[in-house]
C-alpha cells in the first residue's frame, strides 16, 4: 500500500474510532450470549473427549482416564477438563457461571437441585435437539439459566459411564443425551 | 461548683480519658493484649498480638468486607497446604449459584464459617467452632442423603463423620474410596520394610581422620578449638566450602560468636520457609504484620501530617509490643518438660551448628523438650528398635523409624533428601501421615487402625491396635467383581 493509502486508512479508522461506540456495544439477548458460551465450551470438551481421552484411552490404550489423575497418572476425564474450566472461569468473573448436571449422575453433588435445574433436565432428554431457557432466582439474585443437552459423542463416554459402580444408569449409547450443561447469567435488576 | 456538677465532670472526664486509651490501642498503637476477645486457638497464639495477619480491612469496614478479607489471610498461610491436599471442600465448589440453598445452611465459601477465631469455649480439634454433626447439613436430605445412597451408612450416627479413618472435610488423600479399593489385602508389615528416600546416598564427606587433618590444615580455620574443627571438618558444610567466616563473619570483618536464623536461612531457605509453617517456626513466617508504625496509623485516621513531636511522643507512651521473633518453651500449650523451660525454639535448638549428629537432630533434640506420653514412650516402642538395629548394622539402611521419619518427612528433590521442617504436616488429621510415611512400611488398613487407636497413640505404637475400621471392607463390598478393584 502506498505510503499516502496508509495514511488515508489511518485517519479514517482515528475517525471511526472517534465516533461514539455505538457498533461495538450491541446489547446481546441473554439467550444470544449463552448460546454462543455453550458453543465454545462444547466444542472444547468435544476436542478434548474425541482426540485425547477415546484416541489414546480407548482406541490406542496407551494411557487411562482416572477421576485420581495424579495418583493414577491417567487423563483427566472430560467431565472435570469442564468443570476446572467452570472453576477457573468463577474465580476470574461472576458475569457468568456454568455447571454440568444430569439425571443420572455418577456424583449425587451433580444431580439438578434447584427446580428449574430438575424442569430443564428433563425437558432436554425428553426433547433432544432443544434447549431450554428460564428464570430462576438463588441468593437473592435473578438468573437466566439456560440448559443444553450433552451428548455422548464418542464410545469413551458411553463405555465408562456404563461400567462405573455408580452410575445409575448403565445403558447409554452414543449419541443418547447424558446430562446438560447449565449456563446461568445473572439478570439486572 | 455544685458537688453533682462536679461529680458529672468527673465521670466526663475518667470516661473520656479510658475511651481515648483504647481508642489509641485499637487505632494507633500500644499493648492490646487485654482487648483480646477471647484466647486464640491451636497455634495462632504464638501470633495473637500481631492482630493485623489476620483483621487487614480498614476500621470501620462492614460485614461482608471484613468477612472477605478476614478469609483471605487465610490463604496467605494454608493455600498451599490445602491445594496439596486436593481439597474435597474447596471454596470453588460452593461458589456457584446453584449452591445457594446450602449457603444458608452452613457456607462452605467461607474459612470462618466453620473455623472461627477467638472462641476458646466452642473450639475443638482442628480449630473447629462448630458441633460434630456439620455433615449433616448438607448430605442428609433428598438424593444426597447419604443414609440411603449407601448401604454401610444406613445406621450411622451423625457425629461420626469424621471418625478417624472414614471422612475429612478436606484431606482426603488416604481415605478416597478407590485408594482404599487399591490399597486393600495389604499386609500390616511389607516384606521389605524400608523408608525409601532414607536410603539416598548422602553428599560425601571427610570421614576418616587423615582426611580430615589434611583438612583442616588446608583451610584457614582457628585453631583454638580443635574439637569444633574436627566436628566440622568432618560434614556436609566442610565438604561444601562453608568455612567458619562463612557463617561467623557473614558480612564485613565482623566475628560474630553466635549467629543468628537468618544466617542459617541464606542458603537453607527451603527448610525456613517449611519450618515457619509449623508450630516450632511460625513465628518467623514472612507475612506476620510487622507492629504498628504511629505516623502510618495517624495518617490512616485521617491526620496527614503529624507533627514529629506528638509522633514521638505517642511512640513512646503507646509503645507497640513487638512481636516476638522465636517460640520458647514456656509459652507452649502442649506437654513439655519441666527442665526445657525457657529454651527458645531455633535452628540450633536440634541441628549442633558444627557436628552432624542425626541421633540428635531425629529423637534427642525432639525428647529434650517433648514431655508427652507419646514421646516419653518413644525408647520403649519398637520404631527405635528399628532404629537401634539400623545403627548397629544389624537391619538395612532406612528401616530405623526416629522422631524426625514420621513428624519431619522427608521426600527426593533432584537426588536428594529434603526434609519438610514442618513438623505439623503430617498431623491435623493424623491421616496425613499415612501416605507420606506409614505406607513405607506398614499396609493401609493396618496404618488406618493404628492411627484410630489413641491409646496405641500414647504408647508409641507398642502393640497392635484393639479395634479395626471398617472403611477398606465397605469400599471393597461396592467393587463388583472384587478383582476389578476401582471404577475404571
Amino acid at each position: 500500500m502506498t505510503k499516502l493509502a496508509k495514511k488515508i486508512k489511518a485517519a479514517m479508522l482515528c475517525g471511526a474510532m472517534a465516533m461514539p461506540a455505538a457498533t461495538a456495544s450491541a446489547e446481546m439477548a441473554y439467550q444470544d450470549v449463552s448460546d454462543l458460551l455453550h458453543l465454545v465450551m462444547s466444542s472444547d470438551r468435544t476436542v478434548y473427549t474425541r482426540m485425547i481421552v477415546n484416541r489414546l484411552a480407548v482406541k490406542e490404550k496407551v494411557i487411562t482416564a482416572s477421576e485420581h489423575f495424579e495418583d493414577d497418572k491417567a487423563l483427566v476425564l472430560p467431565a472435570q477438563m469442564f468443570r476446572f474450566g467452570a472453576e477457573m472461569v468463577a474465580e476470574e468473573t461472576d458475569a457468568f457461571s456454568y455447571s454440568l448436571l444430569s439425571l443420572w449422575p455418577i456424583n449425587k453433588q451433580n444431580a439438578p437441585s434447584t427446580d428449574l435445574e430438575k424442569e430443564g433436565l428433563q425437558y432436554i432428554a425428553d426433547n433432544p435437539g432443544e434447549n431450554f431457557y428460564g428464570e430462576e432466582e438463588l441468593g437473592g439474585v435473578t438468573y437466566f439459566t439456560a440448559f443444553y443437552a450433552d451428548v455422548a459423542v464418542a464410545e469413551a463416554c458411553t463405555s465408562c459411564h456404563n461400567k462405573h459402580k455408580d452410575s445409575p444408569k448403565t445403558d447409554f449409547e452414543g449419541g443418547d443425551v447424558m446430562g446438560g450443561v447449565v449456563i446461568r447469567i445473572p439478570m439486572d435488576g | 461548683m455544685s458537688r453533682n456538677l462536679f461529680l458529672w465532670m468527673l465521670w466526663g472526664g475518667l470516661t473520656l480519658v479510658g475511651a481515648s486509651i483504647v481508642f489509641a490501642k485499637l487505632y494507633i498503637g500500644g499493648d492490646r493484649t487485654i482487648l483480646l476477645p477471647g484466647q486464640t486457638a491451636g497455634a495462632h497464639h504464638q501470633l495473637e498480638i500481631a492482630c493485623e495477619t489476620c483483621h487487614t480491612s480498614k476500621p470501620f469496614a462492614s460485614q461482608a468486607k471484613i468477612r472477605k478479607d478476614i478469609n483471605k489471610t487465610c490463604q496467605t498461610c494454608h493455600k498451599d497446604e490445602l491445594k496439596a491436599a486436593d481439597d474435597s471442600h474447596p471454596k470453588k465448589k460452593f461458589t456457584n449459584p446453584r449452591m445457594a440453598s446450602y449457603w444458608e445452611k452452613i457456607d462452605g465459601r467461607f474459612c470462618t464459617s466453620c473455623h472461627a477465631e477467638h472462641q476458646p469455649e466452642i473450639t475443638g480439634p482442628m480449630m473447629l467452632t462448630l458441633q460434630g454433626d456439620y455433615c449433616v447439613a448438607c448430605h442428609s436430605q433428598g438424593e444426597q442423603d447419604i443414609r440411603k445412597d449407601r448401604e454401610s451408612h444406613a445406621d450411622l450416627t451423625f457425629d461420626t463423620c469424621a471418625s478417624s479413618g472414614c471422612h475429612n472435610y478436606h484431606d482426603n488423600r488416604a481415605i478416597y474410596e478407590d485408594f482404599l479399593v487399591k490399597h486393600a489385602g495389604e499386609p500390616w508389615l511389607s516384606a521389605k520394610p524400608v523408608i525409601a528416600v532414607a536410603t539416598l546416598q548422602p553428599v560425601p564427606r571427610a570421614t576418616d581422620a587423615a582426611e580430615i587433618a589434611s583438612y583442616i590444615a588446608s583451610v584457614d580455620a582457628p585453631r583454638t578449638n580443635t574439637e569444633i574443627s574436627q566436628d566440622w571438618a568432618a560434614s556436609a558444610h566442610a565438604a561444601a566450602d562453608v568455612t567458619c567466616t562463612s557463617c561467623h563473619a557473614p558480612e564485613e570483618d565482623i566475628w560474630i560468636d553466635a549467629p543468628g536464623q537468618d544466617v542459617c536461612a541464606d542458603c537453607h531457605k527451603g527448610a525456613k520457609k517449611s519450618f515457619s509453617l509449623g508450630r516450632h517456626g511460625m513465628r518467623g513466617h514472612a507475612k506476620i504484620s510487622k507492629p504498628r508504625d504511629v505516623e502510618k496509623e495517624l495518617k490512616k485516621l485521617g491526620w496527614k501530617t503529624p507533627p514529629a513531636g506528638v509522633v514521638a511522643g505517642l511512640e513512646v507512651y503507646l509503645n507497640e509490643p513487638a512481636q516476638p521473633s522465636a517460640m520458647t518453651t514456656d509459652e507452649a500449650r502442649v506437654a513439655l518438660l519441666a527442665e526445657s523451660h525457657g529454651q527458645g525454639m531455633t535452628c540450633v535448638s536440634c541441628h549442633a551448628p558444627h557436628k552432624e549428629d542425626p541421633q540428635n537432630t531425629a529423637i534427642t533434640g525432639c525428647l529434650s523438650c517433648h514431655g508427652d506420653d507419646h514421646s516419653r514412650s518413644y525408647e520403649n516402642s519398637p520404631h527405635f528398635a528399628a532404629w537401634q538395629a539400623e545403627l548397629a548394622g544389624d537391619a538395612p539402611a532406612g528401616s530405623g523409624v526416629t522422631c524426625a521419619t514420621c513428624h519431619l518427612p522427608q521426600t527426593e528433590r533432584k537426588g536428594a533428601a529434603v526434609t519438610n521442617h514442618n513438623q505439623n504436616d503430617t498431623l491435623r488429621p493424623n491421616e496425613k501421615m499415612i501416605r507420606p510415611v506409614c505406607m513405607n512400611c506398614h499396609g493401609l488398613e493396618f496404618a488406618i487402625d493404628a492411627l484410630a487407636d489413641p491409646a496405641l497413640i500414647s504408647n508409641n505404637f507398642s502393640g497392635q491396635p484393639i479395634r479395626h475400621v471398617e472403611s477398606i471392607d465397605w469400599a471393597i463390598k461396592r467393587v463388583e467383581p472384587p478383582e476389578q478393584g476401582a471404577n475404571q
